[in-house]
């Protein structure tokens, strides 16, 4: 009971803040001048060679409060404007990029999450011990690396010492053809779901070749991060009283470690998951730029660019808003994971 | 009566940055069958070192250099050397024969299990084969009354799990729920084995005057108060019926009033269950109440042992004896025992308590004074006898 | 204060953080020494423009007259490297100063205050905190047009609310202290108290976090400058460097590592620079967290 009444207070409080974001953004958008924003509501490219007319139409010389609710509006009605980048509607645009990054995102955060946990229990349980210094130099070292310049290293390797090993983009010339084809069928638009799906050995063997190096760029600073979490957290808990309890009781040492101590340890780590997403977010514009994996965050870059303004708010948008779902989620989730955190009020 | 444990020659030091500490230096006790033996000291004295040293749970950097730590259980003649033990031994001693309470409740129970399941947690372990026996008994009672549709459709899955809890019952460690286990879905293999720890524990709970246990065992550690946390570190400890049950400063932490309840609670333990004792406590009142005999200890060293009526009638010890006069009492000046407590870096030589002693000798300063004998189970160290 | 050489004291034993705080002295002389080391062409005015010899656009290797070679369109890599410190901490610094001027009295108002202003303000960061931190920049960056001032502009409006919560959650720790009841007994306005009592000992904490940003900072600077959205074409910025390389990662086929220094050297400097940063912070968070202390 108290818990569905902690989320629909929760998700009432989204509402503010989503709104304040899309006035923020739409705030940034006024900023341009009218001719600019046309492209804002239009969906179709050849509205837009009769300017005046959209400016008549849409009121982009009304008052800002006018015009936000004119947007505002329209954009509850799915209607982001026109994406000058990839020459579609933006709420199409979304959509037909969007399986590009998940894609990123299935492979990359389970590997972020699993690779975290295990290496930072391992440094916590081997304290001062190479193992720990070690992780240690490796954490702070991937910790600074800069995505890009580690995406480009690992292309200069993977891709031209080891000619074409590990190629950019999506998949070969081949399998680009073959996966839009009749004889492919198209479920997910996630290239590896699909092709497991069409129990395609081939297409699935491509996928993962074009996977592994930006899933990499993408997960090495995230999984650095995670580790030293991980490790400070498991430490903490290892010092409390109900660890020397657990030993007292006759517990073999891995016992205590993986079911009194890591459980305790994982609770911050899942709150800061949330945190997790928007450094991914962040990072896919970037990994997705180096390897030309034609994701959302592609999307953004080239809407940046080419000063797409639509393309750009409506990426903020989205990302903003995910973001803050993702949080809520994260929240929820953390007042079922520790037990003295109920509602929202304070821990015990 | 006869000893339960003998400890000789106990030595453990702390090698830290700064130095060598010697956290016990050479004890020598016994803790007798039956008793409630109290170690009485300030901070630093040693008392919940030689508590962990007994359970070979000294953390690091501390380390058990030398002594002999024998217990001499019903079943094994001779006793058993528990520094010599395997760690896979030592873990079936810990929580079992000898088990432990610690000082603060709120910190001792894991926050994000509930209680029932802590205390399951010991019968699941140390008394796995009674449970599987209990299982076996249960399943066979059912198989014997099915006669539904639906009894007759689970009949063959009765059957093997009555097979399965009979191997454990027996010892040995069956298969199949090894390898289910790390299933998810099958992971609930074994839960006729977690109702019967489920029902010992609430009985548990019942001994050690919780109410209402059914719910209670349902319930986390931040639901209860200090005192009924307390309770249930208590029935922890005494799940499997240990010979010897350390309680380390149980009472401090809580209030006077609880205090009261809890010494009685261990009053009750030591005469319904027959184990012993070893409470420590800086607390003399609390040591008066609840101990028959009390050991004295100073700086990692033992000062004086004796019954708890000769050591508060007839002190020996001059560091006993501050401290009983260092007890307040209304109308009375309020007395310091002068001096700083030993460093544990650089403790005095000889005797520790010489610096502090107002009837200090010469000889005091050179060699450590031996524990003698004085009068009838009355032992000290100290040159002034 | 002796904190301070305490915590200099703790620095030095650990092998790592003096790794750090070595590393962040290098770049600071090489920051500073810029025109000696990297000394300006008589003639160009603008120091962080990035000379060029010649206007080819493959990259030239390591030689006498170059010394980390050269990037694409013949900009000099060494030139770009040695400048490209002086300007990594000019951002550094112009970004964190601003952002801590804006925490500090947006975070202390909210915080010492509370009621409806400290409510807004954590709406108002809500808001921000909501967009992920490249993405915000980006669109911002897009705003007010490429260059550096916009991504100091930028980097400045995606940190500061960060920063006011911390400071405002100082100040709602410190504000509780007895010492700062103790001066409002004695009649101390609002404005003394804060300034005089309460800020000193809830800045400490920020003072440390900022410092230890300014690798992140020049991080996402170069991020954003690798994206094209920064620092000008042939401009001395580590980031945009990077950018140059984009297109000579990979070389012919008989050698196809053949522009390495165009692409690792720039990186290169990136890298130890965030890697000093944030050995130090490591550093500090050991020193400071009483749990995870030695012996």
């Amino acid at each position: 009971m108290e818990l569905r009444s902690y989320i629909i207070r929760r998700v009432l409080l989204l509402i503010p803040v989503l709104l304040g974001v899309t006035l923020f953004i739409f705030g940034i958008a006024m900023l341009f001048p009218p001719a600019q924003r046309a492209t804002l509501y239009v969906t179709n490219m050849r509205q837009l060679s009769d300017l005046p007319a959209i400016i008549q139409k849409y009121g982009l010389d009304k008052p800002f409060f006018v015009q936000y609710g004119t947007w505002l509006n329209q954009v509850l009605h799915g209607n982001l404007g026109w994406s000058r980048a990839i020459s579609m509607p933006v709420a199409q645009a979304i959509p037909h990029l969007l399986p590009a990054t998940l894609e990123l995102a299935i492979f990359a955060v389970p590997l972020i999450v699993l690779v975290g946990i295990f290496l930072g229990t391992k440094a916590a349980t081997h304290k001062d011990k190479p193992l720990d210094h070690g992780t240690r130099v490796v954490a702070i070292l991937g910790w600074s690396l800069p995505s890009f310049w580690l995406g480009l290293v690992l292309m200069m390797i993977f891709y031209g010492y080891f000619s074409g090993l590990l190629p950019p983009g999506r998949l070969g010339v081949q399998m680009d053809i073959l996966v839009d084809s009749v004889g492919f069928a198209r479920y997910t638009h996630i290239n590896t779901i699909d092709a497991i799906l069409n129990l395609n050995g081939p297409v699935l063997l491509d996928a993962l070749r074009h996977l592994i190096l930006p899933v990499m760029t993408l997960s090495v600073i995230n999984m650095a991060f995670i580790m030293r979490l991980m490790r400070s957290s498991m430490l903490e808990a290892l010092g409390k009283g109900y660890i020397l309890t657990a030993r007292a009781k006759g517990l073999a040492e891995k016992v205590v470690v993986n079911k009194h101590a890591r459980r305790n340890a994982l609770i911050p780590v899942i709150t800061v998951s949330g945190y997790l997403f928007a450094g991914l977010a962040s990072g896919a514009v970037i990994t997705e730029t180096i390897f030309s994996f034609k994701g959302i965050g592609w999307w953004a870059w080239q809407a940046a660019v080419m000063l797409d303004i639509p393309s750009v708010l409506a990426f903020a948008l989205f990302t903003a808003t995910l973001f803050v779902v993702i949080n809520l989620l994260v929240d929820i989730l953390y007042t079922r994971v520790d037990p003295r955190v109920r509602l929202g009020g304070a821990v015990q | 009566m006869e000893d339960l444990v003998r400890i000789r020659d106990l030595t453990v030091r702390f090698h830290t940055y700064e130095g060598v500490v010697y956290a016990i230096d050479d004890l020598d006790l016994d803790i007798r069958q039956g008793e409630t033996l109290g170690i009485v000291g300030e901070t630093g004295s040693g008392k919940t070192m030689t508590a962990l040293a007994i359970l070979r749970l000294i953390p690091y950097p501390g380390k058990i250099e030398s002594g002999s730590i024998v217990l001499f259980d019903r079943s094994l003649p001779g006793g058993l050397e528990l520094l010599k033990l395997s760690e896979d031994k030592m873990r079936s001693i810990r929580g079992c024969k000898i088990s432990m309470v610690f000082q603060e409740p709120g910190s001792a129970l894991n926050p994000v299990y509930t209680i029932g399941d802590q205390i399951s947690e010991v019968y699941l372990l140390h008394q796995r084969q009674e449970l599987g026996r209990q299982a076996k008994r249960r399943i066979d009672s059912l198989l014997g009354n099915g006669s539904t549709l639906a009894a007759s459709i689970k009949r063959p899955f009765w059957r093997w799990q009555s097979r399965l809890y009979n191997k454990i019952a027996e010892g040995s460690n069956p298969l199949e729920p090894r390898i289910l286990s790390h299933i998810p879905l099958f992971r609930r293999l074994l839960w006729r084995l977690k109702d019967e720890a489920g029902l010992l524990t609430v009985s548990m709970l019942k001994d050690v005057e919780i109410p209402d246990p059914d719910r209670v065992a349902t319930l986390y550690p931040h639901n209860l108060s200090g005192g009924m946390k307390q309770r249930a570190v208590i029935a922890m400890a005494l799940a499997c019926s240990p010979e010897l049950l350390i309680a380390d400063e149980p009472t401090t932490s809580l209030d006077v009033t609880i205090q009261a309840q809890m010494l009685e609670l261990f009053r009750r333990i030591k005469t319904d269950k027959g184990a012993s004792v070893l409470f420590i406590t800086h607390n003399l009142g609390v040591a008066a109440e609840v101990c028959d005999r009390v050991a004295v200890m100073y700086a990692g060293r033992l000062c004086e042992v004796a019954g708890v009526e000769e050591m508060f009638l007839h002190p020996l010890h001059p560091y006993t004896k501050a401290l009983l006069e260092a007890v307040p009492m209304p109308g009375k000046e309020l007395q310091t025992i002068p001096g700083v407590l030993a460093d544990a870096l650089n403790p005095p030589p000889g005797c520790r308590f010489h610096p502090r002693c107002s009837s200090a000798m010469p000889m005091c300063q050179q060699e450590r004074p031996k524990l003698k004998e004085i009068t009838k189970d009355h032992m000290v160290a100290c040159y002034l006898f | 204060m002796s904190d301070w050489r305490f915590t200099a004291r703790q620095l030095a034993k650990n092998p790592l953080s003096l790794t750090g705080v070595i590393i962040i002295a290098i770049f600071i002389i090489i920051a500073i020494f810029a025109p000696l080391i990297a000394p300006t062409p008589a003639g160009q005015l603008n120091s962080y423009m990035i000379p060029r010899d010649g206007y080819w656009a493959e990259p030239e290797p390591p030689s006498a007259a170059h010394i980390l070679g050269t990037t694409q369109g013949q900009y000099d890599i060494f030139y770009g490297v040695v400048w490209g410190a002086r300007s990594a901490f000019r951002v550094a610094l112009v970004v964190m100063s601003i952002t801590l001027l804006i925490g500090i009295v947006l975070g202390s108002l909210a915080g010492y205050f509370g009621g409806v202003l400290d409510e807004v303000l954590m709406r108002i960061t809500d808001i921000f905190l909501a967009f992920p931190w490249l993405i915000l920049a980006m669109a911002l960056v897009v705003v007010l047009g490429p260059g550096l001032k916009s991504v100091m502009i930028a980097l400045i409006v995606v940190w500061w609310p960060s920063y006011a919560r911390l400071i405002r959650g100082d100040i709602l720790q410190v504000r509780e202290e007895d010492y700062v009841e103790a001066a409002r007994g004695l009649g101390a306005s609002s404005g003394r108290v804060i300034i005089r009592h309460v800020l000193p000992n809830a800045i400490y904490p920020a003072l440390i976090m900022a410092s230890l940003d300014i690798g992140a900072v020049v991080l996402s600077a170069a991020a954003l400058s690798f994206l094209g959205l920064g620092a000008p074409e042939g401009y001395a910025d580590w980031g945009q460097m990077t950018q140059f390389a984009q297109n000579w990662i990979v070389g012919p086929l008989d050698n196809p590592l053949k522009y390495w220094y165009a692409v690792i050297i720039p990186g290169l400097f990136i890298l130890f620079f965030v890697l000093g940063w944030n050995l130090l912070g490591d550093a500090f968070r050991d020193i400071f967290d009483p749990r995870l202390a030695r012996r």
